[in-house]
Order: C-alpha cells, then sequence, then structure tokens
C-alpha cells in the first residue's frame, strides 16, 4: 500500500515523514538504516524526504515501523483526497 | 591544548579522579574552537555506522530533525547537533582518542593514518577475567539424588507388638487338619446348635493402618502396597455347612431307623402315667353336644 501510494501520488514523501517523523524513525529503524540515511544525507548534502525514502524504502517501512503510523499516513491521504469523512491527524 | 591549571597534581587536588571524558570534550571542543580540527576529523573515525551503534535513539531523532529542516548537511551540522559531549559521552573513548592523535599528529607535521580506526564488534558477552581459566557451568549443579525409603515391612508394627502369626492364638503348631478334625468334633455334639466357630479370633494383622504419608499414594491406593482389598467374612461359614452336609449325607445312606418299621408295639414304649392324662371329659367349657354342632353348622 505505501509503495502503491507513492507510486500512484496518492501521497508524497513528505507525507509519510509527516507521519514517520525523525522521532519514529530513530527509535524503530535498525541501527544500520540510521547509518545508511546519515552517509546518504551526507554524501548529497542534504536529507530530504525523497532521499530517506531512497534509502529506508516503503518495504522497509512496512517492515520496522508500526503500522498504526503507515495506516494514518494513508487514511490522512484519502481524508484529503476526499474519499473518506474521517480526519486522521 | 594546554590549559590553565593543569599538570600531574590538578587531579591529585580535586579529588585525584581522572575525568577523561571532560579531558576529551575539552581537547576536541578547543580543536574545532582554534580551527585546529574541523567537524570531518571528528566523523573521520565516528563514522555513522559508529552513531548508529552507540548513539542514543533521542539523539538520533533531533539529528533527523536537524537534517530534514537544514539546506545542507554536512558535518558540521551532525557534530552540532550530537554536541561534542555527547559525543564523548557516548562514543567509545578509543575512537575519540584516535580523533585527538590524529589532529596532534597533523598539528605536529606526523604522518597521520587515513583510514579510520575500527573496534571489535561489541559483543555481548563480557570475556572472562584473566583469573578464572576454570569455566563454571551456567546451570546449577543437579540437586543431590533423594533416595526414596524403603517400604516399611508389615513384620514391626512396633517395639512391643509381636509380629503377627499366622498360626492360631492358643493353637500352638496345630495343623489345619487338626483345626478342621476338632470342628468336626465339636459339629457332632451340637449339629443343631448355630454357634460362632470355635477358632480363636487370629490377631492376623493390625486392625488399623499406620497412616503413611511416603510416597506411592494413599493407602490402598498407594502403587506398592501388597494388600488387597478384603471382603468381610460372612457370619455362618460354609465350613459349618458343609459338616452339616456329611451328617446329613451319613444319614441319607439309609432309610431313618424307626420303631415303626420294626413293627414293635410303640405305644408300650412310651411309658404315660394316668395322672399325666387330662380328664377333658369333665370339663364343661370342652363339652360339645350335637346341638352346638348344629347350630354352627347353620
Amino acid at each position: 500500500m505505501m509503495e502503491s501510494g507513492l507510486e500512484n501520488q496518492i501521497f508524497q514523501p513528505g507525507d509519510v515523514l509527516a507521519h514517520a517523523t525523525p522521532d519514529v524513525l530513530a527509535n524503530h529503524l535498525p541501527p544500520d538504516l540510521l547509518s545508511r540515511v546519515l552517509q546518504a544525507s551526507l554524501a548529497a548534502g542534504s536529507m530530504t524526504p525523497e532521499r530517506v525514502l531512497e534509502t529506508v524504502t516503503p518495504e522497509l517501512l512496512a517492515r520496522h515501523l508500526p503500522h498504526e503510523v503507515l495506516w494514518a499516513c494513508i487514511a490522512a491521504a484519502a481524508a484529503r483526497a476526499g474519499v473518506t469523512n474521517t480526519v486522521v491527524s | 591544548m594546554h590549559r590553565g591549571g593543569g599538570g600531574a597534581r590538578w587531579g591529585d587536588e580535586h579529588g585525584g579522579v581522572m575525568n577523561l571524558k571532560a579531558f576529551f570534550v575539552a581537547s576536541l571542543q578547543t580543536a574545532l574552537d582554534l580551527s585546529i580540527a574541523t567537524p570531518e576529523d571528528i566523523l573521520k573515525h565516528v563514522t555513522p555506522d559508529v552513531l548508529a551503534t552507540y548513539l542514543p535513539r533521542p539523539l538520533w531523532a533531533r539529528l533527523f530533525t536537524a537534517c530534514l529542516g537544514a539546506p545542507k548537511v554536512d558535518a558540521q551540522l551532525v557534530v552540532e547537533t550530537i554536541g561534542v559531549p555527547n559525543l564523548c559521552e557516548h562514543v567509545p573513548a578509543q575512537l575519540i582518542w584516535a580523533c585527538i592523535a590524529d589532529i596532534g599528529n597533523r598539528s605536529l607535521g606526523k604522518q597521520v593514518d587515513e583510514e579510520p580506526l575500527v573496534l571489535a564488534p561489541k559483543s555481548l558477552t563480557p570475556p572472562p577475567p584473566p583469573g578464572s581459566s576454570r569455566s563454571k557451568p551456567l546451570t546449577a549443579p543437579p540437586p543431590d539424588v533423594i533416595e526414596k525409603p524403603a517400604l516399611v515391612t508389615p513384620s514391626k508394627l512396633g517395639p512391643n507388638i509381636p509380629a503377627p502369626s499366622t498360626m492360631p492364638a492358643g493353637t500352638g503348631t496345630s495343623s489345619l487338619a487338626d483345626i478342621v478334625a476338632e470342628l468336626e468334633a465339636e459339629g457332632s455334639r451340637d449339629e443343631r446348635s448355630i454357634t460362632p466357630p470355635s477358632r480363636v479370633r487370629t490377631p492376623t494383622q493390625q486392625r488399623f493402618r499406620q497412616s503413611q504419608t511416603g510416597g506411592g499414594g494413599i493407602g490402598r491406593l498407594a502403587q506398592n502396597n501388597p494388600r488387597r482389598p478384603q471382603a468381610g467374612i460372612p457370619s455362618v461359614t460354609p465350613a459349618r455347612t458343609a459338616r452339616r452336609g456329611e451328617t446329613e449325607v451319613e444319614a441319607g445312606e439309609g432309610e431313618p431307623e424307626t420303631s415303626v418299621g420294626r413293627g414293635e408295639d410303640w405305644r408300650s414304649s412310651i411309658a404315660v402315667e394316668e395322672e399325666q392324662l387330662v380328664e377333658w371329659q369333665a370339663s364343661e367349657e370342652t363339652l360339645t353336644t350335637t346341638d352346638d354342632l348344629e347350630t354352627r353348622k347353620r
């Protein structure tokens, strides 16, 4: 679902990181992923949501992050699109 | 890197405790402030892998937040975000010292190794101390074997209680045949009298068993209990019937001897005196007439 939502532009990488906050990433990602994110950002000179999601792919997000966080991202995108009346923060 | 107030006696005057981390913080912070060192010098040894291994997650969250909000992510941002005190607090001292050593050697014009220092991965189980060459098992030794006490034989019930004997009391060494012969003789004397058997009750077993709390169960449910449930003894013993049967068989072998069969005058054999006769004809109560009989028939 996360991968499909990104491919179909249901939500953007910034929307993902609006729910998968740095605190969530820092507390749930394994150390090697944290290192790779920082290495990529240092190598590129910046840390953007797109670059973060290039390293932490949707598959890795689904594997390590709580599903409630990912579902909140999906539900919020659905609320923005007007599919549902439920507003998910 | 020389600070006032330092020296060999400085630590003694402040309690004598070597504060290595404070020394590292002061050295690195001063080197950065004086542009002797750069943040890249620190990140040369304190790599993202090292940070990922040793840095606490709240500091990682702070770093991510700073990196995502900063237009440029570089070593200076990382070092400033984490802070030199936090780096010296969490990163192993060998790595911090490697940073300081490189800065010092370069400042002195010496050759600096380009390769970062790599530490061995952290081991969850510390190596055994050098003095303990003998390895101890992790598990506790097995407990001592508790031997099951042997079952108490019923022969010894107590210090003053004699052992139960299968012989009837008072009969000495009489055998079963003697007992049968005695019973037959007694039965011949009084056939019809239903008397309890003349055998004396034999104190074979203790009536109430001692409570045994040992293993194997309780009472008759015990697995090692050799005793079996016993049915109650009927009041009339079959041996007594057998004796009577034998007598009846003996009597049945021939016709019972009666005086009728002999043809004798049995009336004369019974002597009845006249005084024993009742003069019932003189009694009015027993006098019945023919009239009475007729009225009764009606």
